[in-house]
This record gives structure tokens, sequence and C-alpha cells, in this order.
């Protein structure tokens, strides 16, 4: 066991970073915000945190918690600019300011090392560290996916205008969602840099958005489970499967595109369906002897969802 | 000063070559195809692997590359986006997942062509073509520019005028602002659908031909920069107008080499991004975009 983790540790620790920047793209798009801030927040983190470690000599902690508030201030002031937009074109616009970080960054001088990026930025973490920060994430967002707070979430995405009706402030979730999202970048970002002790620009691009993507998409993007499923797929498909290593991106983007016709839940949402229609259909053949009267669902919802 | 401002002019050709198949199946069949890029940068492979076995003269392999990017958009088509058109409830769901779909289709002919080229730039060196240069009025000029400009062009007014007059393109254009009204005017969509997506298949196999010609050698990741691009191009524009697509690619490329030509290479690409960032803050719907296109 201490060896399998020893000789693990590299894929342990970017599990936990890599889930960090997915939910970072999940937790607007679990509202309806189809936002890819998280990983340009992703990039101002990480530089952040080498910036600050490597010229002003910042402790590892400060590094990051700077690095997250960073990010969270960024992207919310972004959210408040283009909260006018919805859809494809709040995509591509957060996509433009992802990739925007990166040309900052190359010309950023001696501040952000240009082109070749800096380096030396070793951070004093370890597993547990990440674990705890994971652990602290994950409960936050199980608190918004549960209860009131859950539901008011998902008619949020659902259907804005009728979730406005009841009286939600739709426009105040958004810029929510895009300032948590900020944050978790932002963590995700200077955690990754301080890990590796580098950063250069071309760690922010296009491909990181899509992996980002990927990774909620194919897990499931309801619920933070589905960005476990989906880190854990694909931060450790290549290191299983020897084949797969060789053609990881094809391997990848079969998978995405069946999960894009196939699987709109992803492996979580068909998991958890499969699971309902099994129930359900267990229910049936135990409680309905030929003379019961039907079941009356409409009562039952009516008392279950005040 | 004039020699960039002909530079400007044969970029923004290829770019409307390349950003004209995009705009053509987004606002009229409402598919953003983000594999566009990838059906770019493979068609122009598929013609270099053919030109290492056969030595073709250009507009041979212009045909290989037209030939290849309309089989992969087909197949696109078939594929991903026809299936998830059909199984989605409602548009925005569909729009999510064939916008998804399409980033999955785009990383298999990217892995592959990287696989093959060890991620080297490529290009048509076993074509018999040679570029001649010649001189007009003081201006370096070169054959390839000249058919750059002029396929650009012609192809963009083309296109422009079609869509404008033919009566595929009235239905083209009714299935862009009304698709379940269209059908019921005896519309046939998915076969028209169908035939958009080659086209803008063809249309990305001839830009990819181009550039590489024009260039001597693009690499596989060179599809993904271009399709930005090309978003920057149809959001300047307008969706749904293709008069706006001509402009955008000019006004892209002529600020593109504004930027080069002030020594400021490594700011190249922030003009296309700060311009998609900037059209969509202060005018959502493009240059001569309608009012009421929806924005959702």
């Amino acid at each position: 066991m201490i060896d399998w983790y020893f000789s693990h540790i590299v894929l342990i620790q970017s599990t936990l970073t890599t889930l960090l920047l997915a939910l970072s793209v999940q937790v607007p798009l679990r509202a309806g915000v189809f936002s890819f801030a998280g990983v340009g927040c992703y990039g101002i983190g990480g530089y952040i945190a080498a910036i600050g470690m490597v010229h002003y000599g910042l402790s590892t902690a400060t590094a990051i918690l700077l690095a997250a508030v960073a990010g969270g201030v960024v992207a919310y002031a972004l959210g408040l600019l283009i909260q006018r937009l919805t859809g494809l074109y709040l995509a591509m616009a957060t996509v433009a300011f992802t990739l925007i970080i990166s040309v900052l960054v190359v010309n950023g001088g001696d501040l952000t090392g240009g082109a070749a990026g800096l380096f030396g930025a070793l951070g004093m973490l370890d597993t547990g560290h990440l674990l705890a920060v994971a652990a602290v994430v994950v409960a936050a967002l199980t608190f918004t996916e549960l209860g009131p707070l859950g539901r008011r979430v998902e008619a949020v995405r659902e259907d804005p205008e009728l979730a406005s009706a009841m009286g939600i402030n739709v426009a105040r979730y958004r810029r929510a969602t895009f300032a948590v999202s900020g944050v978790l970048g932002g963590l995700a970002g200077s955690m990754t840099v301080l890990l590796r002790s580098t950063v250069t620009p071309d760690d922010i691009n296009f491909h990181l958005v899509v992996l980002a993507l990927t990774i909620i998409i194919v897990g499931g993007s309801r619920s933070w489970i589905g960005a476990l499923v989906g880190t854990v797929i694909f931060v450790w498909m290549p290191e299983m499967l020897a084949f797969v290593g060789e053609w990881e991106d094809v391997v990848y983007g079969v998978l995405v595109a069946a999960a894009a016709v196939y699987l709109p839940g992803g492996v979580t949402g068909a998991v958890v369906d499969g699971y309902r229609t099994y129930r359900r259909k267990r229910r049936e053949t135990a409680d309905s002897p030929p003379d019961a009267p039907p079941p009356q669902p409409a009562a039952a919802a009516v008392g279950g969802d005040s | 000063m004039a020699q960039h401002i002909l530079n400007a002019v044969a970029l923004g050709s290829v770019y409307l070559v390349f950003a004209l198949g995009m705009a053509l199946a987004w606002s009229t069949i409402g598919i953003l195809n983000f594999a566009h890029g990838a059906t770019f940068m493979f068609s122009a492979f598929t013609a270099h692997v053919v030109t290492q076995h056969v030595a073709l003269p250009m507009p041979a392999v212009v045909l290989v590359a037209v030939a290849a990017g309309a089989l992969i958009a087909t197949l696109t088509q078939v594929l991903a986006f026809g299936p998830i058109m059909r199984r989605a409830t409602d548009h925005r769901s569909a729009e999510l997942r064939i916008l998804i779909g399409g980033i999955g289709v785009a990383a298999i002919p990217l892995a592959i062509a990287e696989r093959v080229t060890a991620s080297a730039p490529f290009g048509f060196r076993g074509s018999t073509y040679q570029a001649q240069v010649f001189e007009i009025a003081g201006l370096r000029m070169t054959t390839t520019v000249l058919v750059i400009v002029v396929a650009g062009i012609g192809i963009g007014v083309g296109v422009w005028r079609w869509l404008a007059t033919s009566r595929q393109g009235l239905a083209l254009r009714a299935i862009g602002v009304d698709s379940e009204t269209a059908s019921l005017m005896g519309v046939d969509r998915s076969t028209l659908a169908l035939g958009t997506m080659a086209t803008a298949g063809a249309l990305a196999g001839l830009a990819g031909a181009l550039l590489t010609f024009q260039l001597g050698a693009i690499a596989p990741a060179s599809g993904d920069q271009l399709l930005i691009k090309a978003f920057a191009i149809v959001v300047l524009g307008g969706l749904g107008s293709m008069g706006g697509v001509i402009v955008g690619a000019f006004v892209l490329a002529g600020a593109e080499t504004f930027v080069l030509a002030m020594n400021q290479g490594t700011w190249v690409d922030a003009v296309s991004f700060g311009l998609i960032f900037a059209v969509l803050l202060l005018r959502p719907q493009g240059l001569f975009g309608r009012k009421e296109v929806r924005r959702t």
C-alpha cells in the first residue's frame, strides 16, 4: 500500500488538482452558466503563486490564499462585465478571456518570465494538504447541491424566467458562480504550479479548456461526484491501459463525442438513471397485485415538494 | 506599406474561406462546428500524405484537400451532429452537446496527424507546383497569393450572393430563422444540413490547401487557433450576415498585419481574442447582424 502510494504520488496529486479545475467549470455549468473563466483563473492563480514565491518570497499558504482570492475577484469582475451574454456567446467570451491571459503573461517581462515562464516556485505541499483542500471544497459544494439551495440552483439552470418569477435573484446566482469558479480555478492553478515548481504561458491553452469540459461531460455535470469520476477516468486511464497511452487523444476524442451523443448526463447520470429505472421496475412488480388501485403520484408530489 | 496591405489581403482571403464555412453552418442549420479547425488541418494533412506518394500539380492537391474536407464534415454530421439533433429535447441542450461533440470529434484527426508527423509542420513538398515570383509596381507577388486572393474573394462573394438569391439559399435561411416552420413549408432539413456541412467542410479543406501553399507548411495544432479567429470574424461581422463575414475577415487580417508590422508579434493572438471580447460587450449583434437575432 505504502509502495503503491509512493509510486503513484504524482497521479494522486494531479487527480486532486485536476478535480478542482474541473469543478471550477462545473459549478457555473450547474447553474446554466456556460463559462470557462475558471480555466483563465487557473492561469492567473498559477502565475500569482509563482510570482509570489519567486519574486516576493511568500509562504506556500499565503501564495495559495492570494491566488484563490485573486481568481475569485477577477472572475467576479468578469462576470459583472459579461453578465448580459448567455449560451455560446458567453462560452466564447470566457474562452477569449482565458487565452488573453496566456498572451498577457508572454508579454509580462521579468515579472512573468515571458515565454520561458517562471521556475523554482516549489511550495511546501503534500498530499494531505491537497486532500484537505479538496475535502473542504467538496463539502461546500455538496451543501449547494442539496436542499433548498440545490433546488434554487437547479431552477436557475433549467428555467431562469420561472426562477426569477419565484423570487430567485437569477443574476446574483450567476455572478456568484463566476466568483466560486474563480476561487476554485485559482486554487487549482496555484497548487499545480507549486507542486511542479514551474509555470509557462503554454500551460494555459485551449487544450486545458477542452480537458476540463471533457472531464465533466464524460463524468457527469450535475454533481461533484461526476467531476470526480471524470477526473479519475482521464488522469488514470493512460496509466492503467498501455494501449490507451499510445492512442490517448484518439480515445479521449471518441469518448467525448460518444458521451455528447449518447450520455448527456455523463457516466454518473447514466448510473443514476439506470438505478432509478431499476428501482421503479422493482417497486412496480412488488406492489401491483391485480386489484390494487393505481398509485397517485400527483398527491405525493404536492406533499413532498413544498 | 503597400506590401503590408497585400499581405493582409492574402491572409484575409484565407480567413474568409475558412470563416465562411463556419458561418454558413452556424447561421443556417445552427451548428457551431468546433471540429471545423480540425477539418481544415486534416484536409491539408491528407493532401500532404497524398503528395508524398504522387507528384501532383496544384489544382489536384487543392482538389484532394477539398474532397477530404467535405468527407470529414459529412462524417461528422452523420456520426455526431445528426444523432445529437435527433435526440436533443430542446435547442439549448442541443447547442451545448453539438459544441462538446465537435470538441470530441476535433481531437481525433488532431491526434492522428500529431502522431504521424510527430507534431512537426507539414507541407506539399511532393507537389509539382513552384510559385512564380513577379513584381507589379514595386510589389512582390507570387502566383500563390494571386490564386488565394482570387479564390477567396470569388468564393466569398459567390456564397454571399448564392445564399441571398438562390432557392436553396432561401431554404437555408428559412431554417436559420425558424426550422419548424421551414420544414412545414417543405424544406428538407436533414438533407440540407448534410449538404451544408459538406460545403462547409469543402471550404475548410480549400482554406487548408491554400494556407499551406502560402506558408509552405502548417502545424497540426494550427486548426484550433484558426477556429477562434473564425469565431472572432463571425461575431464581428454579425451572425447571419455573409457580407459581415467578408468584412470581418479582412478587418481581422488587417489588424493582425498591422500589429505584426509594428513589431509586436507576441501580441498578434490577442487581436482576435480582444476583438471577440470587445464586440460581444459593445455590440453583441456584430457590425451587420440583425438586432432580433437570438443570443441564447
